[in-house]
């Protein structure tokens, strides 16, 4: 009987080509647009899942709001780590990451040429306890624990060495000066990992931790990581972190400001400890500080959603179609039933066929997206292959094949076989096309969805061109960044001269804090010689040359800014924001106002000689130093050398030629340096990345929802104008003309997209509205982007259906009515 | 074989009422070749659809093999056809999709006949009906007496006890009308039991009985003198 159902299936398949077509290249689109989300979702979840610690290891992170200052921080005080191991018998292991940017790293020797390296982190020497990383070389208990030793991951040594064996015992000089000894090297740490590490640096010796603060919260620099004991009790352990915290948070306030932390708390301001679990970190957490860009469970959400809904639209082509066509199928469903076939029988055909529609669609599916892998992998930016050699990919695929089969064919099924066999073989069913309420109902559906992804790509891109269009307060455009400027050594300033020297050369500075993803630093002000709660300001500090403004493009709004004449007494000047000048209550004038900066660790009660004063000689204008998903923090400027980056303003008349000049005067007064470079508006345009990206996939997701239900129309319309042939010709016998015929025929479905139209607006509008909030400065939501959406599909649909109505419509009155 | 007793059928619409068959009490024997004439509309094809199971009465007994079918689930009564009878349509009612041999091996699938066993019946039927050499054609490729020689095979198939015949040389001419009418009185010599609605009283003339109806009831019925 299988063999029957099977012959029966595929002679329909090759009988009806353009119905097969529309069937399955809309469900291979469907299954493929969703097979790829679910490759990304999975690798998304996948994030270290591969440490088998992962359960036992959380991560202490702080939320502050002071001074005017609302932070979240991945990052915690050094001393967080060891305090928890020693009081907590629960905590096996503490390990700390301190991160120093990067480095740059040279071979031993004469000749080496130094290789920038970004993912090196200073650790404990309980990395290897905490962390399952495999250690192909050295001892994993006392490779970090002598200061100067390193421990390489496997690539790196061969980089540098050629082979791990090579790697030990060898040396690596970093930022030409500091000689540091390869005592490990560890296997590759893998990519689905929310710290991509290369080189690990031993703590013992790190002078930052020796002198740190003994007080929680007062620097926040390392992120920190505990191992707990097999058989810890989760909640426990958290409720009494809660409590520790707190205790420890308000010895903090007791030394600094001799107040008990219910007080501070009383005015608003607060600090407070959380634990993160090592699993949720890639997908729940986004804080300051992190190792790198993490994931977002948003996105997630977003992109299985789009997947379900560009796979439902192309399953309810196939019911739709199915039942659209039954009158195809009436004839048969009755002569097998006459013949004494069960209902249960026919269900079982016809979800047989859909089965085999389901494969062959599947089949297709998983080439059109091995083909769009590679394509996909950039646009998500993250590295998913093909999984053919896992059998878990082959059981899904075949669990895909059922599912989509029995999806999209379960609704027909049960449709078509409940077909009388008496009313089939007079012709009387199937006439009518049944169902046409729920396909109708269904064909909203599918438009809403389009319509509404339409409508989100319009929204999200709207604020992308506002991102762009804003005023940023500085000027972004034609500024190159030369990166690594440190490795000049003695020779900045000449350096810098040279540059100046070029023609197409306005101004250049020095300084590592940029408007855009660069170093930031932030340091409690006070507007008194003495912290008390009410009288800091938490403020941004950044250490810039004289020709920053300049640079950068910044405005001044009051007073001057730094002055070569005036080095002395500038050395104590500082430069505010208009949010600065605000916050410690400077009023129109802050020009000659004072504020306080305490030197030194801050460990207990401080006397009035621990702070030194600097005079407000400017106060800039407000401009978006961090994205416009933040609001405009208060910001403070002050002389300094801070040669981390140099930014060059430059006249776009030769780009090319610039950047030759320059590498040129860099080679020669900096050989054997990397000279890297990049643009400003670059940097700036990347901030925004997640964002293009999400545009982007809505955009290609809903174009392909559009598409796909497009399709459905055309297979519907087609349909409707074969059963409608004989009225179609009685109508133009009695006179109608084409147009006539063609608005007939398109008018239904027209009232069902706009009917879509009204459904997906109210649901567009609030995601996007919940959307646009993660922005502090966002793009309103307009009339009109709804407008172009439902214009959009409505001519989309217009066309779709009218292809088929205009054919019906030309044809001889008589040839249609012959056909009956 | 089969014994109705003021068997009713009625239709309904949302408005209008129509009585289909109006207490018909019939009885048709075992070996009898039966044939049900009267106009358009009177009920005949509607009997026949209510005798062959797959229209249901509305009222009254039916009796088949001494069995009450007329109040059996859908399920049950598929059973009985599929064991029992044999259907041949006016317009053939072929699936387009299966071939000449496909067709006519189709209810044997539904009866779980064995592979070779169905081979074999089927050639041999479609020798007999002389188109052995259109197996592989699929029914639009046939002319109508082909078309309906392949659904007498197919009715025929499963060696049913009652054929029922709804106007089975309509769409036909005269000459291949008669090849099939021949096929039907060979099948009823040998003992097969025939149902058959006809408009032509030529064709109503191969049977042992006519039964006249008129408005959905038997007015008249008639033993036909035999020619064959």
């Amino acid at each position: 009987m299988f063999y029957n159902y099977l012959k029966i299936t595929l002679r329909n398949l090759r009988k009806h080509p353009a119905y097969t077509f529309i069937n399955i290249a809309g469900l291979a689109i469907g299954v493929a647009c969703c097979l790829l989300i679910m490759l990304f979702v999975i690798y998304e979840l996948s994030y270290d899942r591969w440490n088998t610690r992962a359960d036992r290891i959380v991560r202490p992170v702080v939320e502050i709001k002071f001074g005017g200052a609302h932070m979240h921080l991945a990052v915690v005080g050094s001393v967080v780590g060891p305090d928890m191991q020693r009081d907590f018998p629960e905590v096996q292991a503490n390990c700390r990451f301190r991160q120093y940017g990067s480095y740059l790293v040279k071979r031993d020797g004469n000749g080496q040429q130094n290789i920038r390296e970004d993912n090196v982190a200073t650790v404990d020497s309980s990395f290897f306890e905490v962390f399952p990383v495999d250690l192909l070389e050295g001892d994993p208990r006392s490779c970090l624990t002598q200061p100067n030793s390193m421990v390489i991951s496997k690539s790196r040594a061969e980089k540098y060495f050629g082979s791990p064996q090579l790697a030990m015992g060898s040396t690596l000089v970093l930022e030409n000066e500091e000689r540091w000894q390869v005592t490990g090297v560890f296997e590759d740490i893998p990519e689905n990992t929310h710290f991509n590490i290369n080189m690990l640096l031993a703590m013992n010796g790190n002078r930052e931790v020796q002198n740190d603060s003994p007080l929680w919260a007062s620097s926040n620099n390392f992120l920190t990581y505990l191992l707990l004991r097999p058989g810890t009790d989760r909640a426990d352990f958290e409720s009494k972190f809660a409590a520790y915290s707190r205790k420890k948070v308000n010895e903090t306030a007791q030394r600094i400001f001799g107040q008990d932390i219910s007080q501070v708390e009383s005015t608003g301001q607060y600090v407070r400890y959380f634990l993160q679990p090592l699993s949720s970190i890639h997908l729940y957490s986004d804080r300051i500080a992190e190792f790198q860009a993490n994931g977002s469970i948003q996105h997630v959400w977003i992109f299985s959603a789009i997947a379900l809904f560009v796979l439902l639209i192309a399953c309810i082509n196939f019911m739709n179609l199915t039942t659209a066509r039954s009158a195809h199928r009436s004839r048969e469903i009755g002569v097998r039933k006459v013949l004494g076939s069960p209902r249960s029988s026919l269900i079982r055909q016809f979800l047989g066929e859909s089965l085999i529609l389901s494969g062959m669609a599947v089949g297709l599916a998983v080439i059109i997206a091995a083909l769009a892998m590679p394509w996909f992998a950039d646009l998500t930016n993250r590295p998913i292959h093909m999984p053919w050699s896992n059998p878990l990919f082959w059981i899904s695929i075949a669990g895909g094949i059922g599912m989509v089969g029995l999806l999209a064919g379960i609704y027909p099924a049960f449709f078509l076989s409940a077909f009388e066999p008496i009313k089939t073989l007079k012709g009387e069913q199937g006439k009518q096309a049944g169902g046409g309420r729920l396909r109708s109902a269904l064909v909203v559906f599918q438009f809403s969805t389009a319509i509404a992804l339409i409508i989100a790509t319009g929204l999200v891109y709207k604020q992308l061109n506002f991102i762009q269009q804003k005023k940023l307060g500085f000027h972004k455009e034609q500024v190159l960044i030369l990166e690594d400027a440190y490795a000049l050594g003695d020779a900045t300033q000449a350096f810098k001269n040279e540059v100046q020297k070029l023609p197409a050369v306005e101004s250049a500075t020095y300084s590592a804090y940029l408007p855009v993803p660069s170093s930031r630093s932030d340091q409690t002000y006070s507007k008194i010689r003495d912290f008390r709660e009410d009288q800091s300001v938490n403020m941004q500090n950044w250490r810039v040359d004289k020709d920053y403004l300049k640079t950068i493009g910044l405005e001044l709004k009051e007073g001057r800014f730094f002055d070569p004449e005036k080095f002395v007494s500038d050395s104590t000047a500082i430069v505010l924001n208009e949010t600065a000048a605000r916050l410690f209550g400077f009023g129109e004038k802050a020009v000659g106002g004072k504020v306080y900066s305490h030197i030194g660790q801050v460990e207990g009660q401080s006397r009035p000689e621990d702070f030194i004063e600097l005079t407000v000689i400017g106060v800039v204008k407000d401009f978006h130093f961090n994205s416009l998903r933040d609001n405009i923090g208060a910001l403070s400027m002050h002389l300094g050398r801070s040669t981390g980056l140099m930014s060059i303003r430059y006249q776009a008349t030769d780009t090319k030629q610039l950047i030759a000049d320059l590498e040129d005067r860099w080679k020669k007064t900096a050989p054997g340096q990397p000279f890297r470079y990049s643009f400003m508006d670059e940097s700036f345009a990347q901030v925004y990345a997640t964002e293009q990206r999400i545009g982007k996939i809505a955009g290609i997701f809903g174009l392909l929802a559009v598409l796909v239900s497009c399709l459905g129309l055309f297979g519907l319309a087609t349909y409707t104008a074969e059963r409608r042939t004989k009225e179609i010709g009685i109508r133009r016998v009695l006179g109608a003309t084409t147009a006539g015929i063609v608005g007939l025929l398109s008018k239904d479905f027209l009232k069902l997209v706009v009917l879509a139209l009204l459904v997906a607006t109210p649901l567009a509008w609030y995601f996007m509205n919940n959307w646009l909030e993660n922005f502090a400065y966002r793009t309103e939501i307009q009339w009109w982007v709804f407008a172009i959406a439902g214009v959009l599909a409505i001519v989309i649909a217009f066309l779709t259906v009218s292809f088929q109505s205009i054919k019906t419509a030309l044809t001889n009155p008589v040839d249609s009515l012959r056909s009956e | 074989m089969i014994k109705t007793t003021n068997l009713s059928k009625v239709y309904r619409t949302e408005e209008v009422e129509t009585t289909a068959l109006n207490e018909v009490d019939l009885e048709i024997k075992e070996g009898e070749f039966v044939s049900v004439m009267g106009p358009s509309g009177c009920g005949k094809s509607t009997l026949l659809n209510v005798l062959g199971m797959i229209d249901s009465p509305s009222g009254g007994d039916y009796h088949f093999m001494g069995e009450e079918v007329g109040r059996l689930s859908e399920r049950k009564r598929s059973n009985v056809r599929k064991h029992n009878l044999g259907f041949v349509f006016q317009s053939f009612n072929l699936i387009d999709e299966l071939t000449v041999y496909e067709n006519v091996e189709l209810p044997m699938l539904y009866t779980k006949v064995p592979a070779a066993e169905r081979k074999q019946r089927v050639e041999e039927l479609l020798e007999g009906m002389n188109i052995m050499h259109r197996r592989n054609h699929f029914p639009q490729q046939l002319s109508g007496g082909q078309q309906q020689r392949v659904a007498v095979a197919r009715a025929i198939v499963n060696r049913p006890k009652l054929i029922l015949a709804d106007e089975p040389t309509g769409n036909l001419d005269s000459a291949n009308g008669d090849e099939v009418m021949k096929i039907l009185s060979q099948l009823n010599s040998e003992g097969t039991t025939i149902l058959m609605v006809t408009h032509s009283q030529y064709c109503a003339e191969f049977g042992n009985r006519i039964i006249r109806m008129l408005d959905g009831q038997v007015v008249t019925e008639n033993l036909v003198k035999q020619y064959l």
